[in-house]
């Protein structure tokens, strides 16, 4: 039967979202930024760029250079620090009535649980994700994300203070993600996002400089959809919590596709760059694809994909 | 300050002024309404993909409801917007950016340009003189032929093969004018290596601001793609929020 209304309600530990639509952290400012383009408070969450204890910098620039199909930065998770985000900016985001999602990264342990002591405290946030996975950092970021044993760590120590929705954001720059997956969940993570951006590297041929000033940067955009696709699908098959997707979204057949995957939320990243209101754009295409082809709420179609793992040789149950 | 506006909207047409450098007017009558000069908007064509990042212009002129850009067709997205024909579809974000300050009544104001930095001559003519300032346009070009010309908008030329006005450089001219007379200020708009020569050799003339070109994503502060070294700390600006025009002394132009 096809109704006129869709239930686009999706769930991510505590944290209920109104739709599945979420931005990714690094591609929306502090929130902010994206209000004067669009009510913060219609999308499912709003994820923050990556605090840290202490203001930082960033890296020195050029820190992007579009490519074909995506474009690379290294941005180094510049920001102003989770203090002065806690006093100046969460107020702003709770008043435009966002579900607020906090990105944190830190170089060690003890910070990452500094860092998610001062938010579990604060009303406004909603959840918190853990970003393990930065590749434009020389210490902390990927190299955590990347090492197993650490990350089990984290999301452990994290897990124990934490009341708060936990989202462990993931890199994709390893062989199975779905190791890393199991192991967040094991310890406690609500949530995964998959993923970060992949490890990459432009050169302009005349000065025979890499075009970023860090050498390599992190991949994002359309290209990366088909890589995070299946990195979301062989996690789906090895862990029960939602998986947030996070790659190369530019509209919501994109988003579709990677909730038929396995995923209950998506974020989107490289397309705000593109189109800062692409968000509405993707809620109202799946409420149509939904009320188009029958689906009452958004939910049934998680994991929906009609695929027989039997066939694949890279995805195991 | 102004919320930005998203526009969906077309264009009007698209002009060869000479060689690769083209203008093309759009429908934008919001950002017609309210840009001010050294502002800038986002250009994207359509729906498309490719390019996939959106293009950043200083605004040119305003008329009517609508805003005309000035461009060299160098890279793949300038080269695709030089085929925007009439009626074709594109998406503004704009005015983005802080534009240069506003000019004192009587105040004697010097404009250094050169490639394609002349994009901005007629906006920051227009508002120098609705001011009630006076301006002088020191405008610099590899060739003569290179130079674009504008209705009403008379310049001292500089091209570094001598085949207009000074032979060499817009800097070294405006440098050996500087010894005649000193304005109240220099505005500096052109290409980087042009930026980091005027930074050094107008360094005495303190109120000379230099409007910045680096990579940018978005344009709106979402990347923090385009830092732009401070010069009092460790730290950076973003062109796009806290620029692109800057106090000269302000900025460090990193090589």
């Amino acid at each position: 039967m096809i109704g006129n209304s869709v239930n686009l309600a999706v769930q991510i530990g505590d944290i209920k979202l109104k739709n599945p639509v979420m931005t990714s952290s690094g591609t929306a400012g502090y929130g902010s930024e994206l209000a004067d383009y669009i009510d913060v408070g219609a999308l499912g969450a709003v994820v923050t760029k990556s605090l840290t204890l202490k203001p930082k910098a960033g890296n020195a620039p050029p820190r992007i250079s579009e490519v074909n199909g995506g474009m690379l930065n290294s941005i180094g998770l510049a920001n102003i620090g989770i203090e002065k985000f806690i006093n100046e900016k969460l107020s702003t985001l709770v008043k435009l009535g966002a579900t607020v999602v906090v990105n944190v990264a830190a170089k060690r342990i003890e910070d990452y649980v500094s860092l998610v002591e001062l938010l579990d405290s604060q009303e406004g946030v909603q959840g918190i994700e853990l970003n393990l996975s930065c590749p434009n950092v020389s210490e902390g970021g990927i190299e955590f994300g990347s090492d197993l044993k650490i990350l089990r760590k984290i999301v452990n120590r994290v897990r124990k203070i934490c009341k708060k929705a936990l989202i462990i954001k993931l890199t994709p720059n390893v062989s199975r993600i779905s190791e890393f997956a199991l192991a967040a969940e094991d310890e406690g993570a609500d949530a995964v996002t998959i993923a970060n951006t992949y490890v990459g590297m432009a050169i302009n041929i005349y000065t025979r400089k890499p075009k970023i000033h860090n050498v390599t940067g992190g991949l994002s955009g359309p290209a990366i959809k088909p890589l995070t696709l299946s990195k979301v699908f062989e996690a789906r098959n090895a862990i029960r919590i939602p998986i947030v997707a996070s790659g190369g979204i530019m509209n919501w057949a994109d988003a579709v596709e990677y909730i038929l995957a396995g995923a209950t939320a998506v974020q989107l990243g490289t397309v705000l760059f593109t189109k800062p209101d692409s968000p509405l754009d993707v809620i109202n295409g799946i409420k149509e694809y939904c009320l188009g082809t029958g689906i009452g709420s958004v939910s049934e179609l998680i994991g929906k994909v009609e695929a027989d793992i039997a066939f694949s040789p890279h995805v195991k149950k | 300050m102004i919320s930005p506006f998203i526009e969906y909207t077309e264009v009007i047409k698209t002009l060869r002024i000479n060689g690769r450098t083209f203008r093309t007017r759009f429908k934008a009558p919001k950002i017609a309404s309210v840009v001010k000069a050294g502002q800038f908007v986002m250009l994207s064509i359509g729906e498309a993909l490719d390019p996939l990042l959106p293009r950043a212009f200083s605004v040119c002129d305003v008329k009517d409801e609508s805003i005309e850009l000035l461009y060299v067709a160098v890279g793949k997205g300038t080269s695709r917007i030089a085929q925007m024909r009439g009626g074709e579809k594109a998406r503004l974000v704009g005015p983005l950016g802080n534009g240069f300050p506003i000019v004192g009544k009587l105040e004697v104001v010097w404009i250094v340009v050169g490639g394609s930095g002349a994009a901005v001559l007629p906006i920051l003519t227009q508002s120098i003189k609705k001011a009630g300032a006076s301006y002088r346009i020191f405008y610099g070009a590899r060739t003569g032929g290179e130079l674009i010309g504008f209705e009403d908008i008379v310049f001292e030329a500089a091209t570094d093969d001598g085949s207009a006005g000074f032979s060499g450089n817009v800097i070294e001219l405006t440098k050996k004018e500087l010894k005649q007379t000193r304005p109240d200020r220099i505005f500096v708009c052109g290409p980087m290596p042009m930026l980091r020569a005027a930074q050094r050799e107008f360094s005495d003339v303190k109120e000379t601001y230099i409007s910045v070109e680096t990579p940018m994503a978005c344009g709106i502060g979402l990347c923090q793609g385009c830092a732009v070294k401070r010069s009092d700390t460790d730290d950076y600006f973003l062109a796009c929020k806290d620029g692109p025009v800057f106090r000269s002394d302000q900025i460090v132009l990193e090589e």
